[in-house]
């Protein structure tokens, strides 16, 4: 009996090792195209936030104060050495494990735009958040995060009240404002901080190309 | 060579996996809400399917069988994450879209079905027919019903809008019982086609052979 039992134990490590071995030589394969994938995301989203940018600064002292909330990454966007703004990419919880967003905030104290960086929230539900034609206002062709673009963080942030849920996805909407407003705060203390704000002309403002949305906030349905 | 071939047709249509066979059905319901999803995941189940079938059943015979289940698993589980690792570098915006249900390829039950009443106890050769069969029908259906609940419920097929304009699409079948709904469609469509084909084969009086599924 014990005999077999050691045979077994052996012969389950083998099987595991020879399974390891195969998938470490497959994640050094993979590693560096998926390092690549995710910093050209990162890069394409930065560049959709702050068309005018030339510079993304990386600054490290951007701390959250709440534990469910984690800035992986931030920095400083500037034009020509004058800045434009902050860019956090921030991670939280969401119905579908953690969601990573990256969230631009302009000079004006409000938000240049919102990009999915990773989400894994339902297909078809939640995930409509990074479908570029779902659309929580058909009639503007206003996506879920187009309507946080122009947005000021002195709003409450609620959804239902100022913000627009996906249908059928209240979670996910909740939990990505959520990330969004976290990340928006700790940027404007941030910027408070470091008395980075707009020159008297206010000619920084930040646009979101893609998904401008100069109308007025629809509220709630 | 025959009796390949109906091996393989056994996955397609007689012994579908969801069809038939009605395993592995919760993926099936919830990729299946636009096609390009139905494609990726059809072909990375086949994949992994096809290849956890291959390795089990070329060292079937090293496999002792009170720690079988353990193996299968850590073989099934390997190929999973190559697929999701493979496809996060080289597909990102179709890992983007299926999100969890490719890592959740490893608790499917096809495979592990698969892999224990068939490979476990065959030769390479059957086997890899019955993973590309059985791994083809999955992806067959997928894509189906993921054509149907697009079509009707974004108005779309992989993305590109083919219903005019002025279609109000019918949020129903994009949700979870509107899947359940063309599933059974499908299942119904599928009972119809065996009893068909079963029927012109006894026409032909041409006995199908019966293989132990």
């Amino acid at each position: 009996m014990k005999k077999d039992m050691t045979k077994l134990g052996v012969t389950l490590m083998l099987f595991a090792s020879l399974a390891c071995a195969s998938l470490a030589v497959v994640y050094a394969f993979t590693k560096e195209s998926i390092d690549k994938q995710s910093e050209m995301q990162l890069q394409a989203s930065l560049k959709e936030l702050f068309p005018q940018a030339t510079a993304f600064d990386p600054i490290q002292d951007l701390v959250s104060p709440n534990p469910n909330f984690r800035f992986e990454a931030a920095y400083e966007v500037k034009s020509d050495m004058a800045p434009l703004g902050l860019a956090v990419k921030a991670t939280g919880p969401s119905y579908g494990g953690n969601a990573t967003l990256l969230v631009g905030i302009d000079l004006h104290r409000s938000v240049a735009g919102v990009r999915v960086m990773t989400l894994n929230d339902t297909p078809g539900l939640g995930m409509n958040a990074s479908n570029p034609t779902y659309y929580v206002d058909k009639t503007k062709k206003m996506t879920f995060l187009g309507q946080f673009a122009g947005k000021f963080l002195t709003d409450p942030f609620e959804v239902k009240k100022d913000v627009v849920a996906i249908t059928a996805a209240t979670i996910s909407s909740r939990s990505l404002t959520n990330i969004i407003k976290a990340a928006g705060n700790a940027a404007i203390a941030y910027m408070d901080q470091k008395a980075i704000a707009a020159p008297a002309e206010g000619d920084a403002s930040a646009g979101d190309g893609a998904e401008a949305n100069t109308q007025p906030q629809a509220g709630g349905k | 060579m025959k009796k390949l071939y109906s091996i393989f047709k056994q996955g397609i249509i007689f012994d579908n996996p969801l069809l038939m066979l009605m395993i592995g059905l919760c993926s099936a319901i919830a990729v299946t809400t636009n096609v390009s999803n139905g494609i990726g995941m059809g072909l990375a189940m086949t994949f992994v399917l096809l290849f956890s079938e291959v390795i089990i059943s070329l060292f079937r015979k090293l496999i002792p069988t009170t720690i079988r289940i353990p193996i299968f698993i850590i073989v099934i589980a390997a190929f999973t994450t190559m697929v999701d690792l493979v496809m996060k570098a080289y597909f990102p915006d179709l890992s983007k879209s299926m999100g969890v249900f490719i890592p959740l390829i490893v608790v499917n039950c096809i495979i592990m079905g698969r892999v224990e009443a068939f490979a476990s106890k065959q030769k390479l050769a059957s086997v890899i027919a019955d993973g590309l069969g059985m791994g083809l029908g999955y992806t067959w259906v997928l894509i189906a019903i993921a054509a149907v609940r697009e079509l009707l419920g974004s108005g779309t097929l992989a993305g590109i809008q083919v219903m005019p304009a002025s279609y109000q699409p019918i949020l129903f079948f994009i949700l979870p019982p509107g899947g359940f709904f063309v599933f059974s469609l499908f299942i119904s469509l599928n009972i119809w086609l065996k009893k068909k084909m079963e029927a012109s084969a006894k026409n032909k009086e041409l006995v199908t052979k019966k293989e132990a599924a």
